[in-house]
């Protein structure tokens, strides 16, 4: 029997892995940056978690993969979208929330989560890149930023300007005009957030405006995007210790459920108790979890249990 | 979710629609011979208004029509980019785009003068295959660009060709008594608009030179009126397990009930239709491989993409079974059809164009539709260029989901012009939306 699971969220600008043990506890991550779609990003994240853990990837019972690169990977057993793996990885951070806005390097993202953690209704940003990480390092480039010190410069903003164009390219454009107008770098960079987070509102308001809020993805570690955000949506966001891993951590929790239903499947357990009989028993199983990852956590828990702790006890986890 | 771009198709087409293929093929061809056979041609974009114009011996050439057959072919290009050179831009909805650059190249073929940037037509180039028109209608529902869209046509023509227009005006549901099909408004509404077609019907006469032949339109109406209560009766049928035929199958089956001539041949064409899918419910048979899940499908279509959307659909175990375009359009109530004096009926299936109600009828009908065919999920094609379409999807999106819990997604297409699509976007809305459905399902269960 494998020790841990795997999940790898294959982005467009960065590629993130998390390894965690059977009890879903996470004991690596790795977030590797990259041009585009790129095989040996992935595998320096990979190989950098395993490096961290102390593992091989012989040592993996499921491998699952999300992101836009997610089909790519000959090492996942699986592949799921990355709304299911953020609302998964979002929840399992900070399980009150109940919309989850996830800004990566070019896709931004709103999910209406339930109190089971299930996705209720989603949204995605539209072909443009606007609002997203791109549109940050293009700015950045634009300022002669890094791209790091672009939240804390912003948050020193006084004066309130506007980025009216909706286009990446064009907010450049007005961004290198604010700044012949003699603009301050601050000021325009606090404009540059306030546009993010308008982009962001019309996203929020498509799913419903609800809290606990979470953010997650790269953005999530821009104190400026957060606190624009914040004051757009009137409403606190909560910020995960490590945001940008969420999706990854999502897709291994939902492998961690489908490796242990295999296990449950091998032990020959009872794969239908029904709901009473789980609130009846010590520590509920996944009802019906028939090896399908998303029953078992639909049920309220992970495909764990009195059964299964006993399997997994008596084959030395 | 891995689709093997090797495996058999998925989508299980009615065999019946082939006959389409051959009726628009025969069609067009009419169409193209219409200058040589010495018949007036007429433009009209909208409203069907076709029965009035082949009751009279015209030719007639739907606008949209036209287009969707380029895109279909993928031959819509070298008109969108005479449109595009002569100033109509790429956000201008892309059925005139296509249309008006048809027009555009007309103009070249005859003046045989420098072409600019898309250079001289090939004479198999079927955009500039069109012929002239001798007149121009326009009946428009509900959107501006569609009504200034003949305008733009007669000004390409230098406007020496007559234009007749037919006001449609918008239902805004906004009295006490408004309703689908009843109410004040709905009752002067449709007179106003029947009155207006009798003044057309005149302006055809001066064109003709002839009395209007009112017995043949009858005749027609009634084809068309039988024709789209087997469509209906076919798409009614859908409701069964797993769905006999999909919206695509409907899509397809848009011209004859539309734009092609009103002959018996499309009784037999629906009655052809209607059988096949009975015979389907009765064998348990799908209009795809396997049905999972039951999809409402909001938009018009993606005309570069019908085949494409088909299969992606039908890989993903997706029965698209109802749709706003194949489903609340195209003489969509013939009950209200006389055929002995079709007229107002006529003018009553226009006004009931989708994009002519208020939205609180719209999302009524629409909730209507996803209630009786069972769907699970909606998927919405906000199409880049159509704004008529696009412009209440947010609210069908929001009551579907309060309203019915079903889950909704939406993608950036277009009906013409396929610079506006792109497959990953679908691809990654369409399975998080099917993800999110298996998820509920599992708690329910």
């Amino acid at each position: 029997m494998k020790s841990h699971v795997m999940g790898i969220d294959f982005g467009s600008t960065t590629a993130k892995v998390v390894i965690i043990d059977l009890d879903a506890n996470v004991v690596a991550s790795c977030v590797s940056h990259m041009g585009a779609v790129s095989d040996e990003a992935v595998k320096q994240a990979v190989a950098g978690a395993l490096d961290e853990a102390g593992l091989t990837q012989a040592d993996m019972g499921r491998t699952v993969s999300t992101g836009y690169g997610r089909r790519m990977l000959d090492i996942a057993d699986k592949n799921f979208t990355e709304i299911t793996c953020h609302a998964r990885g979002a929840v399992a951070m900070v399980p009150e929330a109940r919309l989850v806005i996830d800004i990566g390097g070019q896709d931004s993202k709103t999910i209406s989560v339930d109190s089971n953690g299930l996705v209720a209704q989603f949204a995605m940003n539209d072909r443009c890149a606007a609002g997203t990480g791109k549109f940050l390092e293009v700015l950045a480039r634009a300022m002669e930023i890094p791209l790091d010190e672009m939240g804390p410069l912003a948050l020193q903003a006084e004066q309130e300007l506007k980025i009216s164009s909706m286009c990446a390219t064009f907010a450049e454009t007005e961004v290198i005009s604010l700044r012949a107008e003699g603009n301050s770098k601050p000021d325009v960079l606090g404009a540059v957030h306030a546009a993010i987070a308008s982009r962001t509102l019309g996203l929020v308001s498509r799913v419903g405006k609800k809290g606990p809020v979470v953010m997650t993805g790269g953005v999530a570690r821009n104190t400026a995007a957060v606190h624009y955000i914040e004051k757009a949506l009137g409403m606190p966001i909560m910020l995960p210790d490590n945001p940008q891993v969420a999706g990854a951590l999502g897709a291994a929790l939902i492998g961690l459920d489908d490796y242990r239903a295999e296990l449950a499947d091998k032990a020959g357990l009872p794969e239908d108790l029904g709901l009473e009989d789980q609130m009846m028993a010590d520590k509920p199983c996944a009802p019906a979890c028939k090896g399908d990852p998303v029953a078992a956590r639909a049920a309220g828990g992970a495909a764990t249990g009195g059964a299964l702790d006993a399997l997994l006890a008596e084959v030395g986890r | 979710m891995n689709v093997a771009a090797s495996m058999p198709s998925a989508a299980n087409k009615l065999k019946s629609t082939r006959m389409a293929g051959k009726l628009v093929n025969d069609y067009w061809e009419m169409v193209w011979r219409a200058k040589e056979e010495g018949k007036l041609v007429c433009w009209y974009e909208g409203s069907a208004i076709n029965p009035f114009l082949e009751a009279a011996d015209i030719v007639w050439v739907h606008g949209e029509a036209y287009s969707a057959m380029l895109a279909a072919r993928h031959l819509e290009g070298p008109a969108q980019a005479a449109a595009e050179e002569r100033g109509y831009m790429k956000e201008l909805c892309s059925y005139a785009r296509t249309h008006l650059g048809c027009a555009v190249t007309n103009q070249r073929t005859r003046n045989d003068t420098d072409t600019g940037v898309t250079g001289a037509p090939d004479d198999a180039d079927i955009a500039a295959r069109l012929p002239e028109p001798d007149m121009i209608i326009s009946a428009y529902a509900y959107c501006s660009t569609g009504q200034q869209w003949d305008e733009m046509t007669s000004r390409l023509f230098g406007k020496k060709i007559p234009i007749f227009n037919v006001s449609i005006p918008w239902m805004w549901a906004s009295k006490k008594d408004a309703g689908y099909l009843r109410g004040q408004e709905w009752d002067e509404t449709s007179r106003y608009v029947a009155r207006q077609l009798d003044d057309m019907v005149k302006f055809i006469e001066e064109r003709t030179g002839k009395p209007y032949p009112w017995d043949r339109l009858r005749e027609l109406m009634a084809n068309v009126k039988r024709a789209s209560e087997l469509r209906l009766e076919a798409m009614d049928m859908c409701t069964a397990h797993p769905a006999p035929a999909t919206f695509f199958d409907w899509v397809v089956s848009i011209a004859p009930i539309n734009n092609l001539p009103a002959g018996p041949q499309i009784v037999d064409y629906f009655t052809a239709v209607r059988d096949e899918v009975a015979d389907r419910v009765k064998n348990g048979v799908g209009g795809i491989g396997r049905e999972k899940y039951r999809l409402f499908f909001d938009g018009i279509m993606n005309w570069n993409k019908v085949g494409w959307l088909a299969e992606k659909f039908a890989r993903y175990d997706a029965a698209v079974v109802v749709g706003r375009y194949t489903h609340m359009a195209f003489w969509q109530e013939p009950d209200l059809i006389d055929a002995r004096d079709p007229v107002l009926g006529m003018a009553q299936n226009f006004l009931i164009c989708p994009n002519n109600h208020a939205s609180p009828i719209l999302i009524e009908l629409i909730m209507d539709l996803c209630k009786k065919y069972e769907v699970d999920g909606m998927v919405i094609h906000a199409s880049r260029t159509c704004r008529a379409f696009t412009n209440p999807q947010f609210l069908i999106a929001d009551s579907a989901s309060k309203r019915l819990g079903i889950q909704t997604t939406m993608f950036e297409g277009d009906v013409t012009d396929e610079s506006f699509y792109k497959d990953e976007l679908l691809n990654s809305r369409v399975e998080a939306m099917l993800e999110a459905i298996d998820q509920r399902r599992l708690v329910a269960a």
